[in-house]
């Protein structure tokens, strides 16, 4: 691939990450309305939010690392965009594979953990330090199904993955339990309900975000839209076989995040040790089971 | 207050505005404020009775959502103070720290008739009457209590202000912070502070105007003290 087209792809695909995520937070918000028997916002709400917040005219910066840490939130998921091939373009994913895919996920959480420190408020902390115990909770599975994958497969190589599946068939007929478990971990990943104590609106008003105001809050709204293309996009590479042309494709991952949707706005929350002890039971096991199936 | 033409009106003239060169710099200012009024987080401060009329409005009777209303539960984060009913004079202290954390543009609405004069609560001798001389209100909506559709109604209203620009009680706030100040400290005492620097603040982002200091200013930074972390002890 020569460089000029690289470079497009680089710059072209977190601006196209960023407007589906728009729209997926749309129908994020558009599925908890109908859900509750609302209306629900407007078509650009998610995008006037965004405007709203880079609008304030004061800003309340806590330090250095306060700022460093929201660029960090955002820079892990731009970074892990090019490493996420869509129709059409590549990026890097070639050169990145599966497994810096993985360590650059955890960037955003440490970013903000980073941030939220300097911030010294206490619901802050305690949200910050629940976010990680369910990153831990989360990712032990997430990574079993990670070294499945790659194990059935035999590459890292997420484009490679994409035109073997559409060679032998989808992943998630091949691997139902690394699918599965891939779900469960999903869920987690997304930080929605039933795991969703560490934002806890009504009692640490929202943990990591509560001293994020103005910009600070506009970039992690941004995050989100990267965080829910990020998800949706993955599982369909890893299970779905990716995407042959934009329509299918797009088609894959809004159905992958308005699972996890659905199955949100319809439960409470679990306690932060019933998570983990949730995630470390079933989708481990179920993973586990998966990968000796595909080992024998 | 018996005589309406006796109610003190303060206009203020807006600071000349240096020269935009940009010339789309209008569509932009224009579009910030669409999105501003279109996208109103609110922090319900829900002291009073008043309160109880806001789950309905948010919720799937009256669904404030599609006007792009949301409750949101940090100062932070939140662009209308709502003050729901009654102020006790240990309450205000409260609010009063909120609305200093919030980032401007941020509004104040004073829901129910006690916010506006004390409403049956007049005699009382721990309520604050009028909110408008601690905190530059935007709007009140008056009732005992006002319904849900009164409500949105007001948030309507609010809306057209952002959107056409006109009302900025925010920047009231840090132009006449020695007006409101002295209110404050009429109520709660001479030593009154808060960890908020108004003052600095209005300065650094060139809001500060003639009236910012004065008397009562002075008085704070006589007894202000120096806002000091508390040691992290284990017992
Ligand atoms: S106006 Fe009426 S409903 Fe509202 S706080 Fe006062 S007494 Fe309660």
């Amino acid at each position: 691939m020569e460089i000029g087209k690289r470079i497009a792809d680089i710059i072209l695909m977190p601006i196209v990450a960023f407007v589906i995520g728009l729209f997926m937070v749309l129908m994020l918000r558009k599925i908890a309305a109908k859900l509750q028997r609302r209306v629900g916002p407007p078509f650009f709400q998610p995008l006037i939010d965004i405007i709203k917040f880079y609008s304030k005219t004061t800003q309340v910066s806590h330090g250095l690392l306060h700022d460093i840490g929201i660029i960090m939130a955002v820079g892990g998921y731009l970074a892990a965009e090019s490493l996420l091939p869509v129709p059409g373009m590549d990026g890097l994913s070639d050169k990145g594979g599966i497994i810096t895919l993985t360590y650059f996920l955890m960037i955003p959480s440490l970013g903000l953990a980073l941030g939220v420190g300097q911030c010294a408020n206490p619901n802050g902390s305690i949200g910050i330090s629940r976010a990680l115990t369910a990153m831990l909770a989360y990712d032990i599975p997430f990574v079993i199904v990670i070294f499945g994958v790659a194990w059935h497969y035999g590459t890292t190589d997420l484009s490679e993955m994409i035109s073997l599946q559409q060679a032998q068939g989808w992943g998630a007929f091949e691997m139902p339990l690394l699918a599965l478990a891939g779900l469960f971990a999903l869920q987690g990943m997304m930080g929605k309900q039933p795991f969703e104590i560490y934002v806890a609106p009504a009692e640490i008003a929202t943990g990591p975000m509560v001293e994020m105001g103005g910009k600070y809050m506009g970039g992690l709204f941004v995050m989100q839209c990267f965080q829910l293309y990020t998800a949706g996009v993955l599982y369909t590479t890893l299970f779905l076989g990716g995407g042959t042309h934009w329509l299918d494709f797009l088609i894959k991952i809004f159905a992958v995040v308005a699972i996890p949707m659905m199955i949100a706005f319809t439960f409470p929350r679990y306690r932060t040790e019933d998570m983990l002890r949730l995630m470390w039971k079933w989708p481990v096991l179920a993973g586990l089971l998966g990968i000796a199936f595909v080992m024998y | 207050m018996s005589d309406l033409s006796k109610i003190p009106i303060h206009t203020e003239k807006h600071a000349p505005e240096e020269a935009r060169t940009n010339p789309l710099a209008g569509v932009f200012d224009e579009l910030v404020r669409f999105a501003q009024s279109r996208s109103m987080y609110m922090l319900h401060y829900c002291t009073g009775c008043g309160a109880i009329e806001l789950p309905p409005a948010m919720t799937s009777r009256f669904d404030m959502e599609r006007l792009g209303i949301q409750p949101m539960v940090t100062p932070r984060q939140a662009d209308i103070l709502l003050v729901t009913g009654y102020v006790s004079v240990k309450t205000l202290k409260r609010i009063i720290l909120t609305y200093e954390q919030m980032p401007s543009p941020k509004y104040v609405i004073g829901i129910c008739s006690c916010t506006v004069n004390g409403g049956m609560y007049w005699q009382s001798y721990a309520t604050a009457k009028k909110l408008s001389e601690y905190l530059p209100v935007d709007l009140y909506i008056a009732g005992c209590m006002p319904r849900p559709e009164a409500v949105i109604e007001g948030m309507r209203a609010l809306m057209a202000n952002i959107q056409s620009g006109e009302t900025e009680p925010w920047k009231d706030y840090y132009q006449r912070y020695d007006y409101y100040l002295g209110n404050q400290q009429h109520l709660f005492g001479d030593n009154w502070q808060t960890p908020t620097d108004v003052i600095g603040q209005a300065q650094h982002y060139g809001l500060a105007g003639p009236e910012t200091e004065g008397e009562h200013t002075r008085i704070l930074q006589q007894y202000q003290q120096p806002l000091v972390a508390h040691k992290l002890r284990l017992k």
